[in-house]
Protein backbone atom coordinates (compact mmCIF):
# COMPACT_ATOMS: atom_id res chain seq x y z
CA UNK A 1 0.00 0.00 0.00
CA UNK A 2 2.38 2.69 -1.19
CA UNK A 3 -0.15 5.57 -1.43
CA UNK A 4 0.17 8.35 1.10
CA UNK A 5 -3.05 9.77 2.51
CA UNK A 6 -5.53 7.62 0.70
CA UNK A 7 -9.09 8.81 0.28
CA UNK A 8 -11.92 7.18 2.18
CA UNK A 9 -13.02 4.89 -0.66
CA UNK A 10 -9.43 3.71 -1.07
CA UNK A 11 -9.16 3.08 2.65
CA UNK A 12 -12.34 1.04 2.58
CA UNK A 13 -11.16 -0.97 -0.43
CA UNK A 14 -7.83 -1.67 1.29
CA UNK A 15 -9.60 -2.63 4.53
CA UNK A 16 -11.88 -4.98 2.60
CA UNK A 17 -8.96 -6.65 0.82
CA UNK A 18 -7.01 -6.95 4.09
CA UNK A 19 -9.98 -8.55 5.84
CA UNK A 20 -10.60 -10.90 2.94
CA UNK A 21 -6.96 -11.93 2.76
CA UNK A 22 -6.59 -12.24 6.55
CA UNK A 23 -3.93 -9.54 6.88
CA UNK A 24 -5.63 -6.82 8.89
CA UNK A 25 -2.42 -5.91 10.76
CA UNK A 26 -0.81 -4.88 7.46
CA UNK A 27 -3.71 -2.53 6.79
CA UNK A 28 -3.61 -1.12 10.32
CA UNK A 29 0.13 -0.52 10.11
CA UNK A 30 -0.22 1.18 6.74
CA UNK A 31 -2.47 3.94 8.11
CA UNK A 32 -0.95 7.40 8.35
CA UNK A 33 -2.02 9.91 11.01
CA UNK A 34 -4.11 11.76 8.42
CA UNK A 35 -5.81 8.57 7.24
CA UNK A 36 -6.58 7.52 10.81
CA UNK A 37 -8.21 10.91 11.35
CA UNK A 38 -10.12 10.55 8.08
CA UNK A 39 -11.44 7.13 9.18
CA UNK A 40 -12.40 8.47 12.59
CA UNK A 41 -14.46 11.27 11.06
CA UNK A 42 -16.15 9.32 8.28
CA UNK A 43 -19.52 7.86 9.19
CA UNK A 44 -19.74 6.30 5.73
CA UNK A 45 -16.58 4.32 6.35
CA UNK A 46 -17.99 2.75 9.52
CA UNK A 47 -21.30 2.00 7.82
CA UNK A 48 -19.51 0.38 4.91
CA UNK A 49 -17.33 -1.79 7.16
CA UNK A 50 -20.49 -3.52 8.43
CA UNK A 51 -21.36 -4.61 4.90
CA UNK A 52 -17.76 -5.54 4.11
CA UNK A 53 -17.78 -7.93 7.08
CA UNK A 54 -21.02 -9.48 5.87
CA UNK A 55 -19.69 -9.82 2.32
CA UNK A 56 -16.51 -11.37 3.65
CA UNK A 57 -18.54 -13.81 5.69
CA UNK A 58 -20.88 -14.74 2.86
CA UNK A 59 -18.08 -15.10 0.35
CA UNK A 60 -15.35 -16.75 2.40
CA UNK A 61 -16.83 -17.85 5.73
CA UNK A 62 -17.31 -21.42 4.56
CA UNK A 63 -13.60 -21.89 4.00
CA UNK A 64 -12.62 -21.44 7.63
CA UNK A 65 -13.80 -24.66 9.24
CA UNK A 66 -10.94 -26.61 10.74
CA UNK A 67 -11.23 -30.29 9.81
CA UNK A 68 -9.96 -31.61 13.15
CA UNK A 69 -12.23 -30.26 15.88
CA UNK A 70 -10.88 -33.00 18.20
CA UNK A 71 -7.44 -31.39 18.13
CA UNK A 72 -8.98 -28.02 18.88
CA UNK A 73 -10.91 -29.52 21.81
CA UNK A 74 -7.66 -30.80 23.30
CA UNK A 75 -6.24 -27.27 23.04
CA UNK A 76 -9.28 -25.90 24.87
CA UNK A 77 -8.97 -28.61 27.52
CA UNK A 78 -5.27 -27.84 28.00
CA UNK A 79 -6.19 -24.17 28.47
CA UNK A 80 -8.78 -25.11 31.08
CA UNK A 81 -6.31 -27.41 32.85
CA UNK A 82 -3.78 -24.60 32.97
CA UNK A 83 -6.35 -22.22 34.46
CA UNK A 84 -7.34 -24.86 37.02
CA UNK A 85 -3.70 -25.30 37.97
CA UNK A 86 -3.20 -21.55 38.20
CA UNK A 87 -6.29 -21.26 40.41
CA UNK A 88 -5.04 -23.98 42.74
CA UNK A 89 -1.56 -22.46 42.95
CA UNK A 90 -2.91 -19.02 43.76
CA UNK A 91 -5.19 -20.46 46.49
CA UNK A 92 -2.27 -22.40 47.97
CA UNK A 93 0.00 -19.38 47.98
CA UNK A 94 -2.79 -17.31 49.52
CA UNK A 95 -3.24 -19.93 52.24
CA UNK A 96 0.50 -20.05 52.85
CA UNK A 97 0.69 -16.29 53.22
CA UNK A 98 -2.24 -16.40 55.69
CA UNK A 99 -0.49 -19.16 57.67
CA UNK A 100 2.75 -17.22 57.90
CA UNK A 101 0.92 -14.27 59.42
CA UNK B 1 -20.56 4.28 13.95
CA UNK B 2 -22.05 0.84 13.69
CA UNK B 3 -25.55 0.82 15.04
CA UNK B 4 -27.67 -1.95 16.41
CA UNK B 5 -30.36 -2.84 13.90
CA UNK B 6 -30.84 -6.51 14.14
CA UNK B 7 -30.69 -7.29 17.83
CA UNK B 8 -34.35 -8.01 18.16
CA UNK B 9 -33.95 -10.76 15.60
CA UNK B 10 -31.77 -12.59 18.08
CA UNK B 11 -34.82 -13.18 20.21
CA UNK B 12 -37.15 -14.06 17.42
CA UNK B 13 -36.82 -17.76 18.18
CA UNK B 14 -37.05 -18.62 14.51
CA UNK B 15 -34.43 -21.31 14.98
CA UNK B 16 -32.74 -20.57 11.68
CA UNK B 17 -29.93 -22.96 10.97
CA UNK B 18 -26.48 -22.27 12.32
CA UNK B 19 -23.31 -23.54 10.76
CA UNK B 20 -21.25 -26.57 11.64
CA UNK B 21 -22.36 -29.65 13.53
CA UNK B 22 -25.37 -27.86 14.95
CA UNK B 23 -26.59 -27.52 11.38
CA UNK B 24 -26.60 -31.28 10.86
CA UNK B 25 -28.30 -32.06 14.12
CA UNK B 26 -30.91 -29.36 13.87
CA UNK B 27 -33.57 -31.62 12.47
CA UNK B 28 -32.80 -34.36 14.97
CA UNK B 29 -33.74 -32.64 18.16
CA UNK B 30 -34.95 -29.05 17.99
CA UNK B 31 -37.69 -28.04 20.35
CA UNK B 32 -40.15 -25.26 19.80
CA UNK B 33 -37.63 -22.78 21.23
CA UNK B 34 -35.28 -23.57 18.32
CA UNK B 35 -32.38 -25.08 20.24
CA UNK B 36 -30.76 -28.41 19.51
CA UNK B 37 -31.37 -30.95 22.28
CA UNK B 38 -27.71 -31.88 22.58
CA UNK B 39 -26.71 -28.24 22.70
CA UNK B 40 -29.27 -27.62 25.43
CA UNK B 41 -27.81 -30.52 27.46
CA UNK B 42 -24.27 -29.28 26.92
CA UNK B 43 -25.31 -25.82 28.08
CA UNK B 44 -26.90 -27.31 31.18
CA UNK B 45 -23.62 -29.07 31.97
CA UNK B 46 -21.64 -25.90 31.27
CA UNK B 47 -23.60 -23.85 33.74
CA UNK B 48 -23.11 -26.38 36.58
CA UNK B 49 -21.37 -25.09 39.69
CA UNK B 50 -18.75 -27.84 39.74
CA UNK B 51 -15.72 -26.95 37.53
CA UNK B 52 -15.09 -30.60 36.62
CA UNK B 53 -18.65 -31.08 35.35
CA UNK B 54 -18.20 -27.91 33.31
CA UNK B 55 -14.95 -29.27 31.91
CA UNK B 56 -16.68 -32.49 30.87
CA UNK B 57 -19.51 -30.57 29.24
CA UNK B 58 -17.04 -28.51 27.22
CA UNK B 59 -16.34 -31.21 24.62
CA UNK B 60 -19.90 -31.59 23.32
CA UNK B 61 -20.38 -27.83 23.56
CA UNK B 62 -17.29 -27.17 21.42
CA UNK B 63 -18.32 -29.83 18.89
CA UNK B 64 -21.76 -28.29 18.51
CA UNK B 65 -20.75 -24.64 18.41
CA UNK B 66 -17.27 -24.54 16.86
CA UNK B 67 -18.47 -24.01 13.31
CA UNK B 68 -20.93 -21.29 14.24
CA UNK B 69 -18.46 -19.41 16.45
CA UNK B 70 -15.45 -19.60 14.16
CA UNK B 71 -17.46 -18.37 11.18
CA UNK B 72 -18.67 -15.47 13.25
CA UNK B 73 -15.14 -14.59 14.36
CA UNK B 74 -13.95 -14.81 10.78
CA UNK B 75 -16.13 -11.80 9.99
CA UNK B 76 -13.95 -9.62 12.18
CA UNK B 77 -10.48 -11.10 11.73
CA UNK B 78 -10.49 -12.81 8.34
CA UNK B 79 -7.68 -15.05 9.52
CA UNK B 80 -8.25 -18.65 10.52
CA UNK B 81 -5.26 -18.96 12.83
CA UNK B 82 -6.18 -15.86 14.78
CA UNK B 83 -9.81 -17.00 14.92
CA UNK B 84 -8.76 -20.31 16.50
CA UNK B 85 -6.53 -18.58 19.05
CA UNK B 86 -9.32 -16.21 20.04
CA UNK B 87 -11.87 -19.00 20.18
CA UNK B 88 -9.63 -21.10 22.41
CA UNK B 89 -9.61 -18.29 24.98
CA UNK B 90 -13.33 -17.72 24.51
CA UNK B 91 -14.14 -21.33 25.43
CA UNK B 92 -11.83 -21.20 28.45
CA UNK B 93 -13.54 -17.96 29.55
CA UNK B 94 -16.92 -19.63 29.15
CA UNK B 95 -15.72 -22.52 31.32
CA UNK B 96 -14.46 -20.11 33.94
CA UNK B 97 -17.52 -17.90 34.05
CA UNK B 98 -20.55 -19.38 32.28
CA UNK B 99 -23.12 -17.27 34.13
CA UNK B 100 -24.14 -15.31 31.02
CA UNK B 101 -25.23 -18.52 29.29
CA UNK B 102 -27.77 -19.48 31.92
CA UNK B 103 -30.85 -18.05 30.24
CA UNK B 104 -29.99 -18.72 26.61
CA UNK B 105 -33.15 -19.58 24.69
CA UNK B 106 -32.01 -20.40 21.17
CA UNK B 107 -28.94 -20.58 18.99
CA UNK B 108 -29.09 -16.96 17.90
CA UNK B 109 -29.41 -15.86 21.47
CA UNK B 110 -26.39 -18.05 22.26
CA UNK B 111 -24.31 -16.48 19.49
CA UNK B 112 -25.31 -12.99 20.57
CA UNK B 113 -24.48 -13.68 24.22
CA UNK B 114 -21.16 -15.32 23.43
CA UNK B 115 -20.20 -12.46 21.09
CA UNK B 116 -21.13 -9.69 23.49
CA UNK B 117 -19.81 -11.20 26.72
CA UNK B 118 -16.88 -13.35 25.65
CA UNK B 119 -15.73 -12.81 22.04
CA UNK B 120 -15.63 -9.03 22.05
CA UNK B 121 -13.38 -8.93 25.08
CA UNK B 122 -10.90 -11.26 23.38
CA UNK B 123 -11.19 -9.58 19.99
CA UNK B 124 -10.25 -6.26 21.58
CA UNK B 125 -7.04 -7.83 22.83
CA UNK B 126 -5.93 -9.25 19.48
CA UNK B 127 -4.25 -6.11 18.19
CA UNK B 128 -4.05 -4.17 21.47
CA UNK B 129 -0.29 -4.50 21.75
CA UNK B 130 0.16 -3.46 18.15
CA UNK B 131 -2.04 -0.43 18.71
CA UNK B 132 0.75 1.36 20.61
CA UNK B 133 2.55 2.01 17.36
CA UNK B 134 -0.53 2.85 15.29
CA UNK B 135 -2.22 6.13 14.51
CA UNK B 136 -5.69 4.66 14.89
CA UNK B 137 -7.19 5.46 18.29
CA UNK B 138 -7.97 2.62 20.69
CA UNK B 139 -11.69 3.25 20.27
CA UNK B 140 -11.54 3.18 16.47
CA UNK B 141 -9.46 0.04 16.62
CA UNK B 142 -12.11 -1.58 18.81
CA UNK B 143 -14.84 -0.49 16.43
CA UNK B 144 -12.96 -2.04 13.56
CA UNK B 145 -12.02 -5.35 15.18
CA UNK B 146 -14.67 -5.83 17.87
CA UNK B 147 -17.67 -3.68 16.92
CA UNK B 148 -21.09 -3.67 18.47
CA UNK B 149 -23.49 -6.05 16.79
CA UNK B 150 -24.59 -4.29 13.65
CA UNK B 151 -26.63 -4.89 10.57
CA UNK B 152 -27.66 -8.55 10.22
CA UNK B 153 -24.57 -9.71 12.11
CA UNK B 154 -26.42 -12.60 13.73
CA UNK B 155 -27.71 -13.99 10.47
CA UNK B 156 -26.66 -17.52 9.66
CA UNK B 157 -24.32 -18.06 6.74
CA UNK B 158 -27.08 -19.49 4.58
CA UNK B 159 -29.53 -16.69 5.28
CA UNK B 160 -26.87 -14.08 4.73
CA UNK B 161 -25.96 -15.52 1.35
CA UNK B 162 -29.60 -15.60 0.37
CA UNK B 163 -30.20 -11.99 1.41
CA UNK B 164 -27.04 -10.70 -0.25
CA UNK B 165 -27.89 -12.58 -3.43
CA UNK B 166 -31.30 -10.93 -3.47
CA UNK B 167 -29.77 -7.48 -2.84
CA UNK B 168 -27.16 -7.96 -5.56
CA UNK B 169 -29.97 -8.69 -7.99
CA UNK B 170 -31.32 -5.19 -7.40
CA UNK B 171 -28.05 -3.46 -8.30
CA UNK B 172 -27.00 -2.14 -11.69
CA UNK B 173 -25.08 -4.66 -13.80
CA UNK B 174 -21.73 -2.90 -13.35
CA UNK B 175 -22.14 -2.55 -9.60
CA UNK B 176 -23.19 -6.17 -9.25
CA UNK B 177 -20.26 -7.39 -11.31
CA UNK B 178 -17.74 -5.41 -9.21
CA UNK B 179 -19.09 -6.88 -5.97
CA UNK B 180 -19.42 -10.40 -7.34
CA UNK B 181 -15.85 -10.36 -8.63
CA UNK B 182 -14.64 -9.04 -5.29
CA UNK B 183 -16.49 -11.83 -3.51
CA UNK B 184 -14.84 -14.35 -5.81
CA UNK B 185 -11.49 -13.18 -4.46
CA UNK B 186 -10.39 -11.00 -7.39
CA UNK B 187 -8.04 -8.06 -6.80
CA UNK B 188 -9.12 -4.49 -7.53
CA UNK B 189 -6.73 -4.41 -10.48
CA UNK B 190 -8.31 -7.59 -11.83
CA UNK B 191 -11.78 -6.09 -11.42
CA UNK B 192 -10.61 -2.90 -13.15
CA UNK B 193 -9.33 -4.94 -16.11
CA UNK B 194 -12.58 -6.84 -16.24
CA UNK B 195 -14.67 -3.66 -16.17
CA UNK B 196 -12.22 -1.84 -18.47
CA UNK B 197 -11.64 1.00 -16.06
CA UNK B 198 -9.06 2.23 -13.54
CA UNK B 199 -8.35 0.86 -10.06
CA UNK B 200 -9.39 4.20 -8.55
CA UNK B 201 -12.74 4.05 -10.33
CA UNK B 202 -13.27 0.49 -9.10
CA UNK B 203 -12.60 1.52 -5.50
CA UNK B 204 -15.09 4.36 -5.80
CA UNK B 205 -17.65 2.05 -7.45
CA UNK B 206 -17.21 -0.50 -4.67
CA UNK B 207 -17.55 2.13 -1.96
CA UNK B 208 -20.76 3.58 -3.42
CA UNK B 209 -22.19 0.11 -4.06
CA UNK B 210 -21.40 -1.08 -0.54
CA UNK B 211 -23.21 1.96 0.88
CA UNK B 212 -26.12 1.22 -1.43
CA UNK B 213 -26.17 -2.39 -0.23
CA UNK B 214 -26.15 -1.20 3.36
CA UNK B 215 -29.20 0.95 2.73
CA UNK B 216 -30.96 -2.04 1.17
CA UNK B 217 -30.03 -4.30 4.08
CA UNK B 218 -31.25 -1.69 6.53
CA UNK B 219 -34.59 -1.51 4.73
CA UNK B 220 -34.75 -5.31 4.67
CA UNK B 221 -34.21 -5.61 8.42
CA UNK B 222 -36.71 -2.85 9.15
CA UNK B 223 -39.33 -4.51 6.91
CA UNK B 224 -38.73 -7.87 8.53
Amino acid sequence: MPNVNREIQELLADYAVALRDGCLPAFLKSLTREEARCIHESEEFWEATEVVRLMNSAGFGDKVVTPDVGLFISRVDAGIASRLKKGKTSTRSRNRSHASM
Amino acid sequence: MPRVFCLWRAYSGLGLSVAGDADKTEKQGTKSSGMDKRLRNALRGLTASDPDSRRRAMEPFVRLTFGMFIRHLHRYLGNEVECEDVLEDVYADIWENPSHLRDVENERHLLRTVYLYYMRKRLREVYRRMNRSLYLSQKDMQNLVAPELGLCELMSQAELKQVLHRMLGKLKARERKAIELWMQGMSNRGIANELKTTVGAVKMLEFRTILKLRKMLQEYTEED
